[in-house]
């Protein structure tokens, strides 16, 4: 234990995920070392993203307006929407430069254990959008885990009757690497899955 | 066992296997978690080291297996099956959480289901509990002909074991494709929603399905001798052994746990005459009960000599 604000700092710091007691104390100390401007910085960084950030009116994606930049981009084709279960989700699919459509943020998965049904998500707003948007596609990129599943499982029963294709993505190798890079579980479900050439 | 004024104990061994050999390091703690190396290197995932360490152990509580309820039987087939096919710890996972989602969900709503999210559960459920009844049927095919073998050779009389399966939704171990045991579960789970509903919990599948043996037609749980249950016990494990051995090309280690002391002469002798060409390892309270030859590593006051 140390005194008084330096133990509370280490305390608040651990509290965040991935970061355990030798760390937070590492990140403490740091932090009393560095300049008094770099600290206020982070502090004032951390106040600014909870006091400004917002969440698009559309697609739940995190913003500073309205609506996010995705969203009022009209080069982008209104009919293919990915369906992620958090925002983050949007950025690792935007950095393939493969799709050009928009998003649609759940805001998790469906799990009974982790208290969350399909009132928690919305869904409700991605029924209003297939009908108001003209969406042809719904791409669901939600986890490979069995919550992320049954979550696309709800949305193809949900959502298909409206008229909407709805695709998963498909689970496989990671590429550019050797096999061997692969763990035999990877490469098991991938064998599983194979396509026809 | 961590010794009095250790911080650790550390487990070291080399496995050999047809792909080359593996250091495996296990260090136990005082507190805290095991941590576990392979060639000095943390292992991805618990599941990456499925792959490096083949072992069969028979340890005294496995008469638990015949002498228990279903659920030990439902985990020594499923055990198998990982032996067998890492890829099922995944589908044995996989099933597990499912269960756990829809039967939490039986739990929380009280009559009052969302009826789309209650048949995505049992859908995902049904899926996971295909890809486990097939891992699960391809062991016992694995496994049976050789349980009857060695049992006969242990026992030194000609019995007939059968194992049998018992399962209230259409379950069985001629299981052969996935899909269509996911498409059996789902409907039972459509028939079984209303006494799901009232009793809050997923009434059918194979989390609930009883595997169990006859020794010449008699149940062996409740209807076999002691001679013949313990008999039984470590037929399925060497059976296992031989099986693994027939399906991977290695030869797993082989652990057996004070089993010696536990059997007659006769079959004792059989046992020692039948182990199979692996390193084993035998470990008793008393040497002379132990009829086959090797190596001898004694522990005495907490250091092996």
């Amino acid at each position: 234990m140390f005194e008084g604000p330096v133990q509370r700092l280490i305390d608040e710091l651990s509290r965040l995920p991935g970061i355990g007691r030798k760390s937070a104390q590492r990140l403490a100390f740091h932090l009393l070392n560095v300049e008094q401007a770099d600290a206020r910085r982070l502090a004032q960084a951390i106040m600014d993203m909870r006091d400004q950030v917002k969440t698009c009116a559309r697609c739940f994606n995190v913003t500073g307006s309205e609506e996010c930049s995705i969203c009022r981009d009209l080069r982008r084709d209104p009919a293919m929407v990915c369906v992620v279960e958090r925002a983050q989700d949007i950025v690792v699919v935007e950095k393939t430069q493969e799709f050009r459509g928009r998003y649609h943020v759940l805001g998790g998965a469906l799990s009974p254990i982790g208290g969350v049904g399909p009132g928690q998500l919305h869904f409700a707003e991605l029924r209003e959008r297939i009908g108001n948007e003209g969406i042809e596609e719904l791409i669901v990129a939600t986890n490979p885990t069995v919550e992320g599943d049954a979550t696309a499982m709800y949305v193809a029963r949900e959502m298909k009757p409206l008229g909407v294709r709805v695709t998963r993505l498909a689970s496989g190798l990671p590429v550019g690497g050797d096999l061997d890079y692969a763990d035999e579980l990877t490469l098991g479900r991938a064998l599983v899955g194979r396509q026809e050439m | 066992m961590v010794g009095d004024r250790a911080q650790a104990a550390i487990v070291r061994g080399e496995v050999g296997h047809v792909h080359g050999t593996s250091l495996i390091e296990v260090e136990i703690p005082r507190s805290g978690r095991r941590r576990v190396r392979v060639n000095g290197q943390r292992p991805g995932r618990s599941t990456d080291l499925l792959g490096h360490v083949r072992g069969v152990v028979f340890l005294p509580d496995d008469l638990d297996i015949i002498k228990r309820g279903p659920v030990y039987r439902r985990r020594f087939l499923d055990g198998v099956a990982v032996q067998l096919w890492p890829g099922a710890y995944l589908d044995q996972q996989e099933h597990e959480r499912a269960l756990r989602q829809r039967n939490t969900l039986l739990r929380q709503s009280g009559g009052e289901i969302d009826q789309t999210t209650l048949a995505v559960w049992d859908e995902r459920l049904s899926q996971a509990a295909g890809k486990l009844m097939v891992r699960r049927a391809d062991a016992a095919r694995a496994l049976q002909v050789w349980i009857v073998e060695t049992y006969e050779r242990l026992a030194t009389v000609a019995t007939d074991i059968e194992l049998h399966y018992t399962s209230n939704w259409g379950g069985s171990l001629e299981a052969t494709a996935a899909d269509e045991v996911a498409g059996v579960l789902a409907e039972a789970l459509i028939r079984s929603r209303r006494a799901d509903t009232e009793r809050r919990l997923t009434t059918m599948g194979p989390h609930r399905d009883e595997p169990w043996f006859t020794v010449d037609g008699r149940d062996a749980r409740t209807r076999a001798s002691q001679g013949e249950q313990r008999t039984l016990a470590l037929s399925l494990r060497l059976a296992t052994h031989t099986a693994v051995h027939r399906a991977t090309g290695e030869s797993p280690l082989l652990l057996l746990d004070d089993v010696f002391s536990e059997l007659d002469t006769d079959r004792a002798d059989a046992l020692a005459g039948m182990l199979p060409e692996a390193q084993t390892f035998v470990t008793t309270a008393r040497q002379e009960e132990v009829p086959v030859h090797g190596r001898t590593f004694e522990v005495r006051s907490g250091s092996i000599q």
